[in-house]
């Protein structure tokens, strides 16, 4: 499986509520290589069968943050509300696609100079319009509960960074699916599941019917964390190209992310802790609460600007995490322990 | 029409740097009339007509856009950016943007998971604004881009429904319909100035106007249109659909008004410009030598300086319909 395509094939797909273009893509690759089965929630759960019952589960979501349409009006002008954490002051002037019957481009109303006087304060969705451009035509295309998403095609800038939407989480998603590849060719000492789940955006939902519905003896979630940039604090971010980011926290399994720690050093593989207080903000948080409780790992690819159309990653991340968790499923897990 | 427009507006021209559309537009128009560059880079164009009108005309539409010029770069590889002309930083956060035409960078910013009070609700200053072109440091950064490079917000362009949305549309519209005005037979002989310039203080037509020395002037512009969802009717200034707007008076200019009656008794849809603000080159081509006749015809358009803005086709064909009543009205001393 070639990575970045797979990845920039998955980020210019969209997958939100009944609109399902990245699972569809999701579905077909993990269907190669694990038994492969959709749910009616949208979630994609593969199963590689190994020498025990035992099951560790990898967890990946694959619904993106977007829009939905909440009033069409008589002049072609939207009103939305969120689905997911959007910083409102990136969206004046964005262009994004309507799900409506048809896929039509609209812009956020930005306010010209003339109208400003003195700082905007951006804290109310409502008051950002979407100008469709359609005039009364607008209602006979677009219906309250259409999907609003973002439009932008992924692309590389310098060597393995590349930028594009979605890439929470379909970089986690990508890493599912080169696993399968790998450890479909591999005997595994252990079974495992590997689950593609719907809504973490709204609340870690999807995770947690799939988690129900698995029941793992283990689990690891795979997602994105904050990448470095001038204006984050140090201990509140990893590294662009410092490598798997192992989660260290008071709820997930120490036992577990000590086990990814010594096989990152063992095979001198790229890796920084990211520690936190207390909640991740990740599947991981409901995957350990699931049935009587879960040990739950957490690995996370850093990235940029995270939740806009201009998220930005280093494919050299997505691999090292590849490299780490094909080690500690051929080694069992925490199985042992 | 609309295909000029887009090849106009995919290319690249932030002012100062207008080589990649000037050379379009020269291309589009050699055969169609004489023409010179001079030493700012504004194109001088002389339209041969059926007649030769004892006034001397001037048409000018500017080649420029807004976009942001790199300042300098951080140890890590992040490039610091100044804005070429006027753009609100609203429309920059987290948008792609091209360098010199062939680096893609971001702008990039600290996550919504970690604002929080003020900081979520208020934009940044540009100054604390950056690029990230996935340098790991300055000297990888310094491989592929150089201080005084050019960015512009990468954009697409669509068109759909009448509706033309894309960057540049300020005023590739009027590049658009000058070449037009150029290309089709005229009635009277006339001067096309394509200036540099424009956005960073109406600089190019300055001497283009002094250089042609013309009597009279038509300014081909896009102007800003409020005609948005929430803005009351008197702070629209004008609307998408009504036609291309006439000005009496902006910031830089009291226009000719017996001209600008001319616009409005042509029988060609067209809508007053509702406010007294911004400006055009128009302030630098009326007060050109001892003073020069001067009307703008505006083509209406949202997000004005945003890599989105909207136009309609319908006004920017009764923007060049208006345009030649003019020409003619003008020559023909109507007035």
């Amino acid at each position: 499986m070639n990575i970045k395509e797979t990845l920039f094939s998955l980020s210019n797909a969209v997958n939100v509520g009944n609109l399902h273009e990245a699972s569809d893509i999701a579905f077909d690759i993990l269907s190669k290589y694990a038994e492969t089965e959709r749910k009616d929630n949208l979630t994609v759960i593969g199963k590689i069968k190994g020498e025990s019952d035992y099951t560790i589960m990898l967890d990946a979501h694959l619904d993106e943050v977007a829009f939905v349409v909440t009033d069409v009006d008589d002049k072609g002008f939207l009103t939305v509300a969120k689905c997911g954490g959007i910083d409102l002051r990136t969206l004046p002037a964005r262009v994004v696609t309507v799900h409506g019957k048809e896929k039509i481009p609209a812009v956020f109303c930005s306010t010209p100079p003339h109208l400003s006087s003195g700082e905007k304060e951006y804290t109310d969705i409502g008051e950002l319009k979407l100008d469709t451009c359609l005039g009364s035509s607008a209602k006979d295309i677009i219906s309250v509960g259409d999907y609003v998403t973002y439009r932008q095609k992924a692309t590389a800038l310098n060597g393995t960074i590349v930028t594009g939407k979605s890439f929470d989480d379909r970089a986690g998603v990508v890493c599912l699916l080169e696993l399968a590849e790998r450890l479909s060719r591999k005997k595994l000492p252990v079974s495992v599941s590997f689950v593609l789940c719907d809504w973490e955006e709204l609340g870690l939902r999807g995770s947690k019917i799939a988690s129900f519905e698995v029941n793992p003896d283990e689990a690891v979630a795979i997602d994105v964390s904050f990448g470095d940039g001038p204006d984050i604090s140090p201990d509140e971010c990893g590294n662009i190209s410092g490598g798997a980011m192992i989660g260290v926290s008071p709820v997930l399994c120490r036992e577990i992310s000590d086990k990814l720690f010594n096989i990152a050093k063992e095979k001198g593989i790229l890796h920084q802790a990211e520690i936190m207080g207390g909640k991740t903000g990740t599947d991981g948080d409901v995957i350990s609460t699931t049935q009587n409780g879960v040990k739950t790992g957490l690995v996370s690819i850093p990235l940029r600007n995270m939740h806009t159309d201009v998220e930005l990653l280093d494919i050299k991340d997505i691999e090292s995490i590849c490299d780490i968790l094909e080690q500690y499923i051929l080694s069992g897990g925490v199985s042992n322990g | 029409m609309v295909d000029i427009l887009r090849q106009l507006c995919t290319l690249d021209a932030t002012s100062g740097d207008e080589t990649a559309v000037r050379n379009f537009i020269i291309n589009e128009i050699k055969y169609f009339c004489e023409l010179k560059t001079d030493n700012l880079g504004n194109i001088i164009a002389f339209k041969k007509g059926k007649k030769t009108p004892t006034r001397k005309l001037m048409i000018d539409a500017h080649m420029d856009e807004v976009g942001l010029i790199i300042s300098s770069v951080t140890d890590k590889g992040f490039l610091k950016f100044k804005t070429v002309g006027g753009i609100d930083t609203a429309v920059l956060l987290s948008r792609r943007v091209l360098i010199n035409g062939k680096t893609y960078g971001v702008i990039g910013g600290k996550p919504i998971h970690l604002t929080s009070g003020d900081e979520a609700k208020k934009l940044p200053k540009a100054d604390n604004l950056y690029i990230d072109i996935g340098a790991k440091d300055k000297e990888e950064a310094l491989k592929t881009v150089s201080l005084g490079d050019r960015a512009v917000i990468c954009s697409e362009f669509l068109s759909c429904n009448d509706k033309i949305t894309s960057k540049a549309l300020d005023d590739r519209i009027g590049c658009a319909i000058l070449i037009q005005l150029i290309k089709q037979e005229s009635e009277y002989d006339f001067y096309g100035s394509f200036s540099v310039q424009e956005e960073v203080g109406l600089r190019g037509a300055k001497v283009s106007a002094f250089s042609i020395d013309p009597d009279s002037a038509i300014i081909l512009e896009g102007t800003t249109a409020a005609d948005i969802a929430d803005v009351s009717s008197d702070k629209q200034v004008c609307a998408l659909g009504d036609g291309a707007a006439v000005s009496f008076m902006d910031g830089a200019t009291v226009y000719d008004r017996e001209y600008y009656n001319l616009a409005l008794t042509s029988g060609i849809k067209c809508q007053v410009k509702r406010a007294v603000s911004g400006g055009n080159n128009s302030g630098a081509v009326h007060l050109n030598k001892s003073g020069v006749r001067t009307v703008a015809v505006s083509v209406p358009c949202r997000y004005i300086h945003s890599a989105s803005s909207v136009a309609d086709i319908n006004d920017i064909n009764s923007a060049l319909a208006l345009a030649k009543h003019l020409i003619n009205k003008i020559c023909g001393e109507a007035v």
